[in-house]
């Protein structure tokens, strides 16, 4: 069982992508894990026959504990806890790029594992780099929301996911822990629209960045409180919340988030987004977060109540951009109706930790910031 | 046509008169001096890389080379220095050549004697020899081809005879009976090789063969290669072919500064050493009553300030060592050298 | 404009030059009234008399010797190898005496040598030869190698109008099976690469005769987009336009018909290393010859030379890369 991350101390096996007599090569997946941190690959430290498979799907072992052992032809090898997270972390099979490959990634900022390679054995080609480049794939990003619909009966019935599990207990944990509280602000995103449509960007992009920017200003929201212990955070790690369909989410962290442009954020977004549908985050990637963004409005929900992701103090929640009659102001303070992009964002804040007037004054900056795009 | 072979020495004739005598001095003295002074910067290190001279051997290109027209062309082989001379190359580039200067003929690119003043009209030769016997016959086949009455000249060695440009030319000049003079210079020794190492026959035999004349010369008498070829330019100009010329003479020196000619027997040395060159032309001069020793100091003066101007000239620039390798623009032929000779000043050649 | 053959389109070139400039002459074994052993002057004696068309002894380094000579004093020779492979005996003239005498003096030496080169028809070990790479390793020689009717000629003229010595690759196989427009008149195909098919995706370098068995092996490649460039000239190669087309296709096939070892493609896949290697998205892949004699036997023969399906393969393969 591999160490994933410091603090993880077991896993579980959830299956077993090779069975006894099947060859394998290093680096391929040889079975899948789930630690509280993170669900893994975990890729063949050799190539050969597996020979034994040693703890069944389902079941939880200690790390270090042997999962497999795999002969290469010489005495059999073990399925040797890897020590180190992040050589898992760096995606399971070894890839190698080319140098045109590597020069458009870096043009770009494109981490390289997000693209998929279309050439031989799964090789990344000049093709594949620049079709990502030109259409980057749109990661659904969704809201933890104890508003979805329920799976449907015929989806199949039965017990709940691990994932499912651990989703439902943070967020009960969550709604039990904090005094949650949600404010509304309408906002005109007409300017966004136009600037998104310009850049090849996201509207989230946007929204990231205005609240990077309103949490700079008001850093009391860029926070964890743990117990009676609050702190606020110099750097804004901001979680973003990634759909995973059915199986349910994830929020991966950009670490440093204040030091990045709108583009730059919209390539990490991508970016994680990406790996995270592909199951390849590290556990790094996935914590540390002083504030969350969700964005279900891509499904046309205009309005939600978002669960603060624990130990954060607030969470903000973008719904649907939609076109409406909108009385403006001109510069002389004549008014008329327009037709404008309009959005409502939410903020469900924790009432422990802040006031009321606190969040309202941050959505008022965030709005602010999006209206002068 | 009727063939010559191995005429008798030809000796002093009435075409030169006294001034040409002098003239024919004066460039077998600059080329000893300069050579000498040349060996003593060689040892020195002020001379890169190797050095060779033609000490014992002046007459041989002083002769020859004072027969052409400045619109003749010669390529000069590397114990020829007296032939530079004579089409105009000053003392001082001379010495910077060899020191590797800028100011030499060939900026530096090429060392020693490898050099050809193209403005003089003079190719520079190349080691592989005779690869200048087929350059010299493809000018003289332009001449004949252009109906031009000039001619080319190029001087090689006894051990360039053995090889196959020595046959391809000779043939080819043979063949097209082109107005192209071949100055054999046999002086004993390819680097250590003797005669007897190189051929089975006298090579200026073989003249005849390729269906031209060949004639046999002191080299030792800077008179005698004169009239030499001074007929020989009059045959060629006048439509009969080629000539080669044989010049007898004896390297005195090693092939270079490196070389003790140890394999040389010292009495083949004294024996030439009485027939020095510059020796013999002095001793004309003096019964003439010409100042001979005036004229030594005048062309040690003469050199002395050339030393020193080419020790201070520049070092070519390193920059410009990729310099050159392709020609941009027109090709400038190679244009028309001195002819001191008293014989062109009257008009034109004589025959 | 006129259609002509590759062969018509160079002995078009020299009977313009011979018409037009009266330094121009050519000289070879057996060119005079025969009309050369591939008939390239074929009727020019009868114009140009035996002086302008001159039948030399079978002598390959006096032939270039002889024209080193005539063109320091103001002619144009150009001299004709029998076959390319004849040259060996001429070597020592042009890459001594030729290639030198600028750098060495300041003397231009404006002689074309042309080189009926290349296999394909059982000319054996000494007739089939490709020898551009040995003065592409002699400076102050430029090589040019035309494919096409129109570059033939035009590069010829290009040769003979340059100052310096120029050895003119022509491909005995394109002879007759090639034919194009070509302009009338004298004009110069400058010494730069051709791209003689715009592509995307990948990029088969080549010259001579092994252009068309590019472009007939990258005809349709899986629909794939692929580039044919023609270098036309190997000394001075066309940089730009090799780092312009790996820019663009960042997949390289080079093509030589020679040996392969330090062929001229050798030369391109080091430049490409060196200044390109950002641009690629695999390896460089070199097509050509193994290092062998030509051999005589058809079997044998086609066995050594790039063929069109080797060349379509190693396109596929890099493509699937």
């Amino acid at each position: 069982m591999p160490q994933m991350g410091v603090s993880v101390a077991e896993g579980t096996i959830v299956s077993w992508a090779k069975q006894i007599g099947d060859p394998v090569q290093a680096d391929e997946t040889i079975c899948e894990i789930s630690t509280d941190k993170i669900d893994t690959e975990v890729p063949a430290p050799v190539s050969g026959v597996v020979a034994e498979i040693l703890v069944d799907v389902g079941t939880t072992v200690e790390v270090g504990v042997v999962l497999a052992r795999v002969a290469t032809g010489t005495p059999p090898t073990a399925v040797a806890p890897v020590s180190s997270a992040s050589a898992l972390a760096n995606g399971t099979p070894t890839r190698r790029y080319s140098p045109v490959v590597q020069r458009i990634a870096a043009e770009h900022g494109i981490d390289l594992s997000a693209v998929a390679g279309t050439g031989r054995g799964g090789r990344v080609r000049k093709q594949d780099v620049l079709a990502f480049v030109q259409a980057p794939p749109e990661p659904p990003m969704h809201i933890e929301s104890p508003y979805r619909p329920d799976p449907l009966p015929a989806a199949g019935s039965g017990q709940l996911s691990r994932m499912r599990r651990q989703i439902g207990a943070h967020m009960k944990r969550s709604l039990e822990t904090a005094a949650t509280c949600t404010t509304w602000i309408e906002a005109d995103m007409t300017r966004v629209q136009a600037a998104r449509a310009r850049l090849g960007v996201t509207a989230l992009s946007f929204v990231a960045g205005a609240v990077i920017s309103a949490l700079r200003e008001h850093p009391q929201l860029n926070a964890t409180l743990e117990g009676d212990r609050y702190a606020q955070h110099a750097d804004i790690n901001l979680g973003i919340a990634v759909s995973l369909g059915e199986d349910g989410l994830i929020v991966p962290v950009i670490h440093g988030a204040h030091e990045l442009s709108v583009e730059g954020l919209a390539a990490r977004i991508r970016d994680l987004a990406t790996r995270a549908r592909s199951r390849q985050l590290a556990p790094d990637e996935v914590r540390g977060g002083t504030f969350t963004i969700t964005n279900p409005g891509q499904y046309g929900s205009i309005m939600a109540t978002p669960i603060i992701n624990q130990p954060q103090v607030a969470i903000l929640d973008l719904e649907a951009i939609v076109k409406r009659p909108v009385v403006v102001t001109d510069a002389e303070g004549n008014d008329s109706i327009a037709i404008r992009a309009m959005t409502v964002l939410g903020l469900s804040w924790d009432h422990r930790a802040l006031d009321g007037a606190l969040s309202a004054q941050f959505l008022a900056s965030v709005k602010g910031v999006l209206e002068s795009v | 046509m009727a063939t010559e072979t191995a005429e008798p020495a030809v000796g002093p004739t009435g075409y030169l008169d006294l001034e040409d005598r002098i003239w024919l001095l004066r460039a077998m003295l600059l080329m000893r001096g300069i050579e000498e002074r040349a060996m003593s910067l060689y040892r020195q290190g002020k001379v890169p890389g190797s050095f060779y001279d033609g000490f014992g051997q002046e007459a041989v290109s002083a002769g020859a080379a004072f027969a052409m027209a400045p619109e003749d062309r010669l390529c000069i082989l590397h114990r020829d220095l007296a032939a530079h001379v004579i089409r105009g190359v000053t003392p001082v580039r001379i010495l910077a050549q060899y020191m590797g200067r800028d100011a030499g003929i060939t900026r530096g690119r090429d060392g020693n004697v490898h050099f050809g003043d193209a403005h003089l009209g003079c190719v520079g030769m190349v080691s592989m020899l005779p690869d200048m016997m087929l350059v010299a016959t493809g000018m003289a086949m332009a001449f004949k081809l252009r109906g031009e009455p000039r001619c080319a000249l190029t001087w090689f060695g006894d051990g360039s005879t053995s090889r196959g440009d020595f046959h391809e030319a000779m043939n080819w000049a043979g063949v097209q009976r082109l107005p192209v003079i071949f100055v054999l210079e046999n002086n004993q020794y390819a680097y250590s090789t003797p005669l007897d190492k190189q051929f089975a026959v006298d090579p200026v035999e073989r003249a005849a063969a390729y269906g031209f004349a060949g004639v046999t010369v002191d080299g030792n008498d800077v008179e005698a290669m004169f009239e030499a070829t001074r007929a020989a330019r009059a045959r060629a100009i006048a439509g009969q072919g080629p000539t080669l010329i044989e010049a007898v003479t004896m390297r005195m020196h090693g092939h270079a500064a490196h070389d003790d000619m140890k394999y040389v027997p010292r009495e083949q040395v004294e024996l030439w050493r009485k027939r020095d060159p510059i020796d013999r032309q002095d001793t004309r001069l003096r019964e003439l009553g010409v100042d001979v020793e005036a004229l030594r100091a005048e062309v040690q003066t003469e050199i002395d300030a050339a030393t020193e101007q080419a020790l201070t000239s520049p070092m070519p620039d390193p920059v410009d060592a990729v310099d050159g390798v392709f020609a941009v623009g027109e090709a400038e032929p190679l244009g028309d050298g001195l002819a001191p000779w008293s014989g062109f000043a009257a008009g034109g050649a004589v025959s | 404009m006129a259609t002509m053959t590759y062969l018509q389109a160079i002995s078009s070139a020299l009977r313009d030059e011979l018409r037009a400039d009266e330094r121009v002459f050519v000289m070879g074994e057996d060119i005079g009234a025969f009309g050369g052993a591939f008939k390239v002057t074929d009727g020019f004696f009868e114009e140009f008399g035996p002086d302008r068309v001159m039948d030399t002894p079978l002598a390959e380094s006096a032939i270039v010797g002889t024209a080193i000579g005539a063109a320091v004093v103001g002619m144009r020779p150009v001299c004709e190898m029998q076959f390319s492979d004849f040259i060996s005996c001429g070597f020592d003239q042009l890459v001594n005496v030729a290639a030198k005498m600028h750098y060495r003096q300041r003397l231009a030496v404006p002689i074309t040598v042309r080189l009926p080169s290349g296999g394909g028809f059982s000319g054996g070990p000494f007739h089939s030869q490709n020898p551009e790479a040995w003065f592409m390793h002699s400076p102050g020689i430029k090589v040019v190698a035309p494919s096409t009717a129109e570059d033939a000629k035009g590069l010829l003229h290009t040769a003979i109008h340059d100052p310096n010595p120029v050895c003119f690759m022509e491909h005995k196989h394109l002879y007759r099976r090639i034919k194009g427009e070509v302009p009338e008149g004298i004009y110069e195909t400058p010494m730069t690469a051709r791209v003689a098919r715009p592509g995307s995706d990948l990029v088969v370098v080549a010259y001579g005769a092994m252009v068309h068995v590019a472009l007939e092996a990258t005809e349709d490649v899986d629909g794939a987009s692929i580039e044919v460039l023609d270098l036309r000239s190997l000394v001075p190669l066309d940089e730009e336009a090799i780092l312009d087309s790996v820019a663009r296709c960042s997949k390289v096939v080079i093509v030589d018909e020679a040996n392969c070892t330090c062929a001229a493609g050798a030369q391109v896949a080091a430049l490409i290393a060196e200044r390109a290697f950002e641009d690629l998205d695999g390896p460089v892949v070199r097509v050509a010859t193994p290092d062998v004699p030509i051999p005589f036997s058809p079997p044998l023969e086609q066995a050594v030379l790039p063929s069109v399906e080797r060349v379509r393969e190693a396109c596929r393969d890099l493509l699937a890369n």
